[in-house]
């Protein structure tokens, strides 16, 4: 008898059960309904550009191609006397937190000059950004508890990869970034999964840790209004729409020269070498590192060309690099 | 409870076969027994729809001429089930693709339960069928060398012919860091013996590293760049 009654009971539960499920599975359905959405052009001005005022405090995720493992990171971001505070902390494993601090909150750097669509003014040789990527607004989608605007970023040539690039309406902070390879697949993937606008400011400057690691805070410089050639080398094929916008010299004795399209970087490394150089491509992540060997004057060079980029252009870059 | 006595004992036998904990005896018992009593039939019938909600099928219908050949038709479906264990995962194609409450959807439900009987693991194949959805997940595959291979032509002199992909890892600190991908995929263009795996590896991870700086400047997407880096303890 008491497997029948349990079998009785279990009716009742079910039955009762599964009305609420049917209900619930009816609202999923249901779009949000569409509002006026924004221009693309004020979501990038948006992105680029209000994100660097606001003090915050979230965490997100990451998980790339080449790892099925996720990763997780805090991120602290505040504004004192003009100046943006950057806190990156990773989660997993060993600790380890990058600090990014100095850099002034009107600072615009050259991939957001790009972003914005200000330098295309100045420059005769250079395009749009409609030029590089197709733009579409794809709606709506709450993450980490808000509402943000879904831009698909689709690139014309075969020379960049695409983005699915999920905006927060209040904040412009990128909530959610897909990176998207020639073959629609995801290359890597960020998320973030909580963000608190109202950080005790307090509390995240007095945090200090033992693994603290600066991170170049200046590393282009800010508000340029012309665009400059690299010193020393002739970089002569980059994909269309990708711009000088600094070069360093790194203490490893690497000439670093850095690009960007607004969306898209890469840089190049160059270092005068006796030992043997070995060439081809490395890749992690995302990242893919295309290494050369350049012969200048006799002297033999290690010439690697570093991002997000595809095989092709990175060869290509690499290819028609001179020195002057 | 119509269930006295005699069909008491078949009644708790009919719950242990729905409960997946019948012995190949009990449902022999049973399926015989059903053949004669109406009362069997009947408590099966309860049964299989009081089983039909918990599963969550959204209208389980069932008529009284469904139920009552229920027996029949396990007994028909035990029939099949040499040929059903031999295909399968067509079964399984089967039970997706027909959802509806037609004959086949009866049918296939029925062989599960005998299947289940039969100590076969169905659901779980059948699960595994439904629920992963293979492009969600990440591919942790090597990068494919076809597509150095579409590269623009190399410069006369250094087009050797491009070797195999290999994982590049600083084996120390990727051991004792497994949620941290240190692996850089090398792809040398020549075999490369005076240079070492971990060169290569920390070499790249470096340029990363820079790299990143110009990355969290210059695209627009704050400091998520960073995410990309690699920190040793070296540094």
């Amino acid at each position: 008898m008491p497997k029948i009654s349990l079998w009785l009971s279990s009716l009742v539960v079910a039955v009762t059960a599964a009305i609420p499920v049917q209900i619930s599975y009816a609202q999923e359905n249901i779009l949000f309904p569409p509002k006026s959405l924004p221009s693309v052009q004020a979501l990038l001005k948006k992105m680029s550009q209000d994100a660097a005022h606001i003090n915050y405090r979230g965490s997100f995720t990451y998980q790339n191609q080449t790892s099925i493992e996720l990763q997780s990171f805090r991120v602290e971001h505040w504004v004192e006397n003009g100046v943006e505070h950057d806190r990156f902390i990773f989660l997993n494993g060993p600790e380890r937190v990058i600090v990014r601090e100095g850099q002034p909150v009107d600072c615009k750097a050259m991939g957001d000059e790009l972003l914005q669509g200000r330098i295309s003014q100045i420059g005769k040789i250079l395009v749009d950004m409609d030029d590089l990527y197709q733009f579409e607004i794809r709606g709506q989608e709450r993450i980490a508890g808000r509402m943000a605007r879904v831009l698909q970023v689709i690139p014309k040539d075969p020379y960049r990869y695409g983005y699915f690039l999920s905006i927060d309406e209040e904040t412009g902070l990128v909530l959610k970034s897909w990176l998207i390879d020639e073959n629609a697949q995801p290359l890597e993937r960020y998320q973030f999964i909580s963000l608190d606008l109202n950080p005790d400011i307090a509390q995240l400057k007095t945090q200090m840790s033992a693994h603290q690691h600066k991170a170049v805070s200046d590393v282009t410089p800010c508000n340029p209004t012309d665009i400059s050639k690299p010193s020393n080398w002739q970089i002569d094929w980059v994909p269309q729409g990708f711009i000088f916008a600094g070069q360093r010299n790194l203490t490893s004795g690497q000439t670093m020269l850095m690009y960007t399209d607004g969306l898209t970087t890469f840089s190049i490394f160059i270092e005068a070498t006796t030992s043997f150089v070995p060439e081809g491509v490395g890749k992690r992540g995302a990242t893919l590192a295309y290494m050369s060997r350049l012969s200048v004057k006799d002297v033999v060079h290690r010439v690697s060309v570093v991002g997000e980029i595809p095989v092709a252009a990175a060869a290509k870059i690499a290819q028609n690099i001179t020195g002057q | 409870m119509s269930e006295q006595n005699r069909p008491q004992t078949f009644a708790e036998s009919i719950s242990a076969l729905m409960d997946n904990q019948a012995s190949e005896l009990e449902l022999q018992r049973i399926l015989k027994a059903s053949e004669q009593d109406s009362d069997v039939k009947a408590t099966w019938s309860r049964y299989q729809i009081t089983s039909a909600l918990l599963r969550g099928d959204k209208a389980p219908v069932f008529s009284s001429s469904v139920m009552s050949d229920f027996s029949a038709r396990i007994s028909a479906a035990i029939d099949l089930e040499e040929t059903l264990q031999v295909d399968e995962s067509t079964k399984v194609s089967v039970e997706q693709t027909k959802p509806q409450q037609g004959l086949w959807y009866q049918l296939g439900r029925v062989a599960l339960v005998a299947s289940v009987a039969g100590g076969m693991v169905l659901g779980v194949n059948q699960f595994n069928a439904i629920g992963v959805d293979n492009s969600q997940i990440a591919s942790n595959q090597v990068v494919a060398p076809a597509s150095v291979e579409t590269t623009v032509s190399l410069p006369s002199g250094i087009n050797g012919p491009l070797l195999n992909t290999r994982n590049v890892a600083v084996q120390t600190g990727y051991e004792t860091r497994p949620q941290e991908n240190r692996r850089v995929m090398f792809q040398p263009r020549q075999a490369t013996p005076v240079v070492s795996d971990e060169e290569v590896s920390r070499y790249v991870n470096q340029m990363i590293k820079a790299h990143s700086d110009n990355a969290a400047m210059n695209s627009g997407q704050g400091v998520l760049p960073y995410a990309r880096v690699i920190i040793t303890d070296e540094e």
